[in-house]
């Protein structure tokens, strides 16, 4: 009788050959063409969200400012670099002779603008950091990290000088909320509720713009909750918490 | 401070472990959810060496399950991002535990030094194989004599002989222990000649023609999903050294007189009240854990704060011999099968 030792594992890189395979491929072959009309429909939509976001940035700083007046000078530098921002995506956009569809645009930052609104309004300065400074700032990060991977040269550069900008406006919400979360927590719980969700969908609104852009969706919401992970913990939330606000980015 | 990088063994394993941790939002999610996690530093520790140094360390689960090997994209991403943790949390030197070392290796992650706003420092990185290979030895030395193999006369097989620990085992084998004979196993027969020659000794052979000569046989090798071994053509006693990753000699084969040994697990002399090897199903999880982390704590308590196993085939002699040492000093040793016994008989 033949006694046979049978070996079941699990996965190894021995049964995944197709993942071997790719991995040998050079990154620079998963760059898009980026003078087909396909590749630059899907860029006028990401380039005036690109462009639409910085403008938000912009004013959201400026209306910041009205709740914290002692710190109206370093918020209106900060709103200045944003307007810094718009203007290198424009570039970006004449660069490869597209027209940005603003109008789309609008649309798509309609939700989160009119909930900035109404806390600005009733004077909710947590919200209004939770929806500027952690939320629009970690999805345009995540957004611009991905896009350096795959951006055409002219816009590479630009997009790797605003990444570093970028880090330093997290750290700016970042502050406030650490030193001010003993008081802050509960609505800042709340108004992540409220506005993560909105997030999620709108990733998934430009997740077909943006696999033309070769920026895949998977990344970009891995890359957005690195950033948005590292902001709570910076705050000072704990490993549980950080994961039960998280939680309202999957239901 | 030193760190580990781990992570599950099976999705199924990481959402009840993320569940045990309170991650709720990814216990609940489904794989293209876990796809999306970012790396999770889970716990701290500290730990006392038998010379009575403390160090500090971290361990953090990349979030890759093995099921994501067939994604090469996100496999590669998940090793980057946990990376780039160890070393924003500041730590010296980090361990790439399980498959993290294999995706680095096979994917030629080299390439990706800069992730978002982090240049990674290789300096601050070590596969472990160093250790993981000088463990493989010593187990060997130690057990085989135990069941009754005299190593003077004993052939022994190391099947995956041109990988990193392979290629490292049979350097030690033939240059320090007295083996009568080294049978090299590898899929590739270029790399074997070159080893052969390096070596100046060892025989390169199949898996097949391998077995049934073999005393001992040292498993290194990533295996297929499935092999077909006849037990009946193995010599009795046979030492069998399961060194690869994952762990995949499956324990509940019968054969009379055939020893399978866990290969690459070390046992520290203390308690160290951590949680993380419970996670890596060790059968002891306050004192064993893999060789390749033992190495980051080892280098942290000699204040060695370099990628001292880095690449492919640099393993020395005079490496292994200063890790073994530093091993046997602070207080770790390798598991034989007294520990474990798994004599299995029809």
């Amino acid at each position: 009788m033949h006694n046979e030792l049978k070996i079941t594992v699990m996965q190894t890189l021995e049964s995944n050959k197709k993942t071997i395979e790719e991995s040998i491929n050079p990154i620079s072959l998963d760059l898009p063409d980026f003078t087909t009309d396909s590749y630059k429909d899907a860029y006028s939509r990401i380039n005036a969200i690109v462009i639409e976001g910085e403008q938000e940035a912009h004013d959201n700083y400026i209306s910041i400012a009205t709740l914290i007046p002692n710190e109206l000078e370093e918020l209106t530098k900060l709103a200045r670099m944003e307007m810094k921002h718009k203007k290198g995506f424009t570039a970006c956009g004449r660069n490869l002779g597209v027209v940005a569809d603003m109008e789309f645009a609008k649309k798509f930052f309609s939700k989160l603008h009119g909930n900035f609104q109404v806390a600005l309004e009733k004077g909710n300065l947590t919200t209004c950091l939770l929806i500027q400074a952690i939320l629009i700032e970690a999805f345009a990060i995540s957004a611009y990290n991905v896009y350096i991977r795959v951006a055409d040269p002219f816009a590479k550069k630009i997009t790797e000088g605003v990444v570093k900008d970028e880090y330093l406006h997290l750290n700016y919400g970042q502050e406030w909320l650490k030193e001010n979360l003993s008081t802050c927590k509960e609505e800042l719980m709340e108004a992540n509720k409220v506005n993560l969700p909105l997030i999620k969908k709108m990733l998934d609104e430009v997740a077909d713009d943006a696999s033309v852009l070769a920026m895949d969706r998977e990344e970009l919401m891995e890359e957005f909750m690195i950033a948005y992970q590292d902001t709570l913990m910076e705050i000072g939330l704990d490993n549980r918490e950080i994961a039960r606000m998280a939680m309202a980015a999957i239901v | 401070m030193f760190g580990l990088i781990g992570h599950s063994t099976s999705f199924e394993d990481a959402k009840r472990k993320a569940s045990m941790l309170g991650f709720d939002h990814i216990a609940d999610g489904d794989l293209d959810v876990w796809c999306t996690a970012p790396p999770q530093l889970v716990e701290n520790v500290e730990v006392k060496s038998a010379t009575g140094i403390s160090i500090e360390g971290s361990y953090i689960d990349s979030c890759f399950v093995p099921e994501m090997l067939s994604r090469f994209k996100t496999a590669r991403r998940k090793v980057l991002n946990a990376m780039e943790l160890a070393q924003k949390k500041g730590i010296n030197i980090t361990a790439l535990g399980g498959f993290t070392s294999i995706i680095f290796e096979n994917f030629n992650l080299l390439q990706h030094k800069q992730i978002r706003n982090t240049s990674l420092e290789w300096e601050r990185f070590t596969t472990g194989n160093t250790h993981t290979a000088w463990v493989i030895c010593k187990q060997l030395e130690i057990n085989a004599p135990r069941i009754g193999i005299d190593l003077k006369k004993a052939t022994v097989a190391v099947i995956g002989a041109t990988g990193d620990i392979g290629s490292a085992v049979c350097r030690w084998l033939i240059n320090k222990t007295g083996i009568s004979e080294l049978l090299m196993v590898a899929r590739q027969q270029e790399p074997l000649a070159l080893l052969q020659k390096e070596l100046d000794g060892g025989t390169i052979t199949t898996l097949d023609d391998a077995l049934p000569q073999a005393d001992i046989v040292v498993w290194v090798a990533s295996m297929p999903k499935t092999i077909e071994i006849d037990t009946d053509k193995l010599k009795k006693p046979c030492l069998m050294i399961d060194g690869g990753y994952p762990k995949n000699l499956d324990e509940k084969f019968q054969g009379e007189n055939i020893h399978v040994l866990k290969g690459g697990i070390v046992e520290f002399f203390n308690d160290i009240g951590w949680n993380m090897m419970e996670l890596a199903e060790m059968q002891n999880p306050q004192r064993e854990m893999f060789a390749c982390f033992a190495e980051a704590m080892i280098l942290e308590f000699e204040k060695c704060h370099t990628n001292f196993s880095w690449g492919r085939n640099n393993i020395s002699l005079e490496k292994m011999e200063f890790i073994g040492a530093a091993s046997l000093k602070h207080g770790f040793s390798a598991i034989g099968l007294d520990k474990h016994p798994k004599v299995l008989t029809v």
